[in-house]
């Protein structure tokens, strides 16, 4: 075994956060990318130690380089292994994890090693706390990640791997998930909830996306039980990353907050003073939302 | 087609107080159906169809839960305790999967929180797996399930035997009814323990406990409202968000 973390990358996202929570254990982490030439280039800028490079052929899944994979990782014998939730970044580490006796912890959001003592830290009960879990051995970590520039100093070339016998795996066909009516690329997003009691108030929610230069989301049951909407935002449905999230009676539930994990600045206005949503505003109002809207249009207005 | 569909496998999330400091009080939390074992069963059956659908739970929790939703052969690991490791979760799910005879697909939930004993599990049984399905077919050995990845909505095959967790889009339509639960109740569950299946729960990670994360809540603005929503576009404005 060595000291050495090992981050496994099947696409971009967070990966930088990754490579960053790697180098806790001493050194730049090795990146195995099982991806395109742009992902290993990625990888690369990201300052990984070195980049372990499988490029799937055409119509094929990582996933099915999943053997070629836990070979590299065995060879290695990395102390830590690193992901993202990606699917198929998952089922990589959990394969490798397998091959080397791996603990598998989740929601990770820092890495510390102390002495020979490995110290995890994860987010549990969607954030609510965080538990720490050591380790004297091997542990794989799907990581929670976050957005974070490329640090600028670029590392080493990516070196092709053996990529071996593709599983039987294929693609049969990729469509565009159904587009987000603006509400992926808005800079500012209203979301409303179950908080807007009739559907003749969404004029009130329009009107002051309107005032904010902002597009107006909502949460599942506002789309799929009332149907005031087509789309909605969560795990299950849209993932948006605005510079400005305003939640208008929204509960905050896990599933809704997932989806605006990339959001930089989290307003809640919600009369609940205990709703989930405020452990992941950055600003809480705790107020009839009847009551404040009103108010905020006037305050836009100055 | 035999398919194993993993339920109840989870302690109950909203058993959890969190108490000063971040502490976490479990109480006697039961391992519930999660978010997505309702869709999970969805896939199985649909996958079963002609053959043998196979429902395996961890824990004591009511198998009557599946064998009302097409279950037709219940087993549980009562003495399986929750884990924090995924992989030793795994490792249970894994043994048991053996011990019932193996399967072509092992159906489970992709659940937010455990995101890790998918993957682990494929990785111990040595099969292939596709995470994150929203529906799967099958035909022959061949399963194709629709999966989102990104921005892109993915057909995939993957040959059986292989790992398949399923994310549920929302919640169960149509939950069965009082005489499906009721007839449930009355089919037998084959219960098989830890010493059975030959293992010894052992976590690879040690919890040095629960703590509040460091950044806890929100700037709550107070006031009028008038005040409040003075203070609040101030902010944005000068975070420079507005
Ligand atoms: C498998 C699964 C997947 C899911 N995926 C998603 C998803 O992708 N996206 C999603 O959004 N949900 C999803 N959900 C649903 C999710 O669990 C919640 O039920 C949902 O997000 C709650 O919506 P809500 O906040 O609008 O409603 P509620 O939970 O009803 O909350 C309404 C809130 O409004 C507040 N309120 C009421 N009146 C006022 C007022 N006058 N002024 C101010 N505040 C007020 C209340 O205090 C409350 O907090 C999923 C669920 C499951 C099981």
């Amino acid at each position: 075994m060595s000291a050495a973390a090992w981050v496994i990358a099947t696409d971009e996202k967070y990966l930088v956060s990754l490579v960053e929570a790697g180098a806790a254990l001493g050194s730049p982490p090795t990146v195995l990318v099982v991806g395109s030439p742009e992902l290993a280039q990625a990888a690369v800028d990201a300052g990984a130690g070195q980049v372990a490079w499988i490029e799937p052929a055409a119509g094929t899944p990582a996933e099915a380089y999943t053997a070629a994979a836990v070979s590299l990782v065995s060879q290695a014998g990395p102390r830590l292994l690193l992901s993202s939730s990606a699917a198929a970044a998952r089922t990589l580490l959990g394969a490798a994890a397998a091959a080397l006796g791996a603990a598998v912890v989740t929601a990770a959001i820092k890495v510390e090693l102390g002495g020979d003592t490995l110290v995890v830290h994860c987010n549990r009960l969607g954030g609510s706390v965080v538990e720490a879990f050591e380790s004297t051995g091997p542990v794989a970590a799907v990581c929670q990640g976050y957005d974070a520039p490329p640090p600028g100093t670029a590392g080493a070339s990516p070196e092709p791997a053996q990529a071996g016998e593709p599983g039987a795996f294929g693609i049969v066909e990729e469509q565009p998930a159904p587009g987000g009516g603006g509400l992926t690329e808005a800079e500012r997003v209203v979301g409303f909830g179950r908080g807007v009691k009739v559907r003749a108030d969404m004029a009130l929610i329009e009107e002051l996306a309107q005032a904010m230069d902002a597009a107006v989301g909502c949460t599942m049951p506002v789309a799929d039980d009332y149907k005031w909407m087509s789309q909605y935002i969560g795990r299950s449905g849209l993932s948006i990353a605005p510079k400005l999230y305003l939640a208008v009676g929204i509960q905050g539930s896990p599933q809704h907050t997932e989806g605006i994990r990339d959001a930089k600045v989290v307003a809640a206005i919600n009369s609940d003073p205990e709703a989930p949503i405020f452990r992941r505003a950055t600003y809480g109002i705790v107020a009839d939302l009847y009551e404040v809207l009103p108010e905020l249009l006037t305050a836009l207005k100055n | 087609m035999k398919v194993v569909a993993l339920y109840k496998w989870a302690r109950d999330p909203e058993a959890a107080n969190v108490r000063a400091g971040g502490v976490v009080d479990w109480g006697n939390a039961k391992m519930v159906a999660g978010d997505d074992d309702h869709a999970v069963l969805e896939v199985a059956k649909a996958l079963a169809e002609g053959g043998e659908l196979v429902g395996l739970t961890l824990g004591d929790g009511d198998a009557a839960w599946a064998l009302a939703r097409g279950v037709e052969v219940a087993y549980s690991v009562p003495d399986a305790p929750f884990l924090a490791d995924n992989a030793a979760t795994a490792a249970i799910m894994a043994a048991a999967v053996k011990h019932i005879g193996g399967a072509d697909v092992v159906v489970v939930g992709d659940a937010e929180q455990h995101p890790g004993v998918p993957a682990a599990l494929a990785g111990l049984l040595g099969w292939p797996a596709l995470l994150g399905v929203t529906s799967a077919t099958a035909e022959g050995e061949r399963l194709t399930a629709v999966r989102r990845v990104g921005d892109t909505i993915q057909t995939v095959w993957v040959d059986a035997p292989a790992v398949l967790s399923v994310a549920a889009t929302g919640e169960e339509a149509k939950p069965p009814g009082m005489m499906q639960m009721l007839q449930a109740r009355k089919k037998p569950v084959t219960q098989v323990s830890l010493a059975e299946l030959g293992v010894d729960p052992k976590e690879g990670v040690a919890s040095r406990g629960t703590r509040l994360p460091d950044v806890t809540g929100a700037k709550m603005l107070e006031g009028s409202p008038a005040q409040v929503a003075a203070d609040l576009v101030a902010a944005l404005r000068s975070d420079g968000v507005l």
